[in-house]
């Protein structure tokens, strides 16, 4: 079910200078919040422990997706790794102001930031 | 707080799967809209009736995937939307301004979803459904949004 056409999230993961950068656009939402994770935890079982999650092009964000993020948060950790948002809208940027995990997430206004902030912190 | 109108401006009844969710909050938003409601409400309206509906499927499901049920009731100063579940019944009512209500006692897989909604609507009530399930009341002012 999850490969159907009528979810409304694409999901595309590049690597740069060390980071696995998932690159999110649609919804993401109770339905569409399983594809994040499985691609997260893929990424992170085969190798991964920087991530930035570029949230730049998303609609719509829930608690659902915030539960996958926290989850690749955690699972990153372990590995000493880095778990990086990119986020710019307020629509998004509310959702972890409420929650008060904009604490947890280092949120940046671009992928290019994300890095040179990740890259100049290790 | 006075009771809505009789007849709703929407009524929705969806199966108790994640994939209508989806549908119930475009729904919603864009009766929101025709309120003449900013596009900053509308995406606040849009969150909270999806961590509403998010509850009630979960709820929903749990106790054998009936319908959960949606009314949204349009008025020249407010938007008031319900969402009803069949769910076991909440452990107690509360209801009153959003930063005064105690949700600590209410089932876990609504400790992310309250809070949510707490932070973005006017009014919440939570309150018993009959016999069983649970009634989620919202109320969203509309003043100041061009009316």
């Amino acid at each position: 079910m999850l490969d159907s056409p009528s979810v409304d999230l694409d999901l595309e993961t590049t690597q740069r200078e060390g980071f696995s950068i998932v690159s999110l656009r649609g919804e993401i939402d109770v339905y569409t919040a399983p594809l994040l994770r499985q691609t997260l935890v893929d990424a992170i079982e085969q190798g991964a422990v920087n991530v930035i999650v570029d949230m730049e092009r998303v609609d719509f964000l829930d608690s659902t997706g915030l539960g996958v993020l926290v989850e690749g948060l955690k699972r990153v950790k372990t590995r000493e790794g880095h778990f990086a948002i990119v986020a710019t809208q307020d629509k998004i940027l509310k959702i972890f102001d409420i929650t008060g995990l904009n604490k947890a997430f280092p949120i940046h206004s671009s992928v290019d930031d994300a890095l040179s902030e990740a890259t100049a912190g290790s | 707080m006075t009771e809505p109108k009789a007849v709703p401006d929407l009524e929705l009844e969806f199966p108790a799967r994640p994939e209508f969710v989806r549908a119930a909050r475009h729904a919603v938003s864009a009766l929101a809209r025709l309120s003449g409601a900013s596009e900053e409400v509308v995406e606040d309206i849009k969150l909270a009736v999806s961590e509403a509906c998010n509850t009630a499927v979960a709820a929903n499901a749990e106790a054998g995937s009936e319908a959960v049920e949606l009314r949204a009731f349009d008025s020249p100063a407010r938007l008031v939307i319900e969402v009803m579940d069949r769910g076991a019944n909440p452990e107690r009512t509360v209801s009153g301004p959003p930063e005064e209500l105690d949700t600590g006692d209410l089932p876990f897989e609504r400790a992310l979803s309250l809070p949510i909604i707490r932070g973005l609507v006017d009014e919440l009530a939570i309150a018993p459904r009959g016999d069983r399930g649970a009634v989620v009341r919202m109320t969203v002012s509309l003043e100041g949004q061009g009316r």
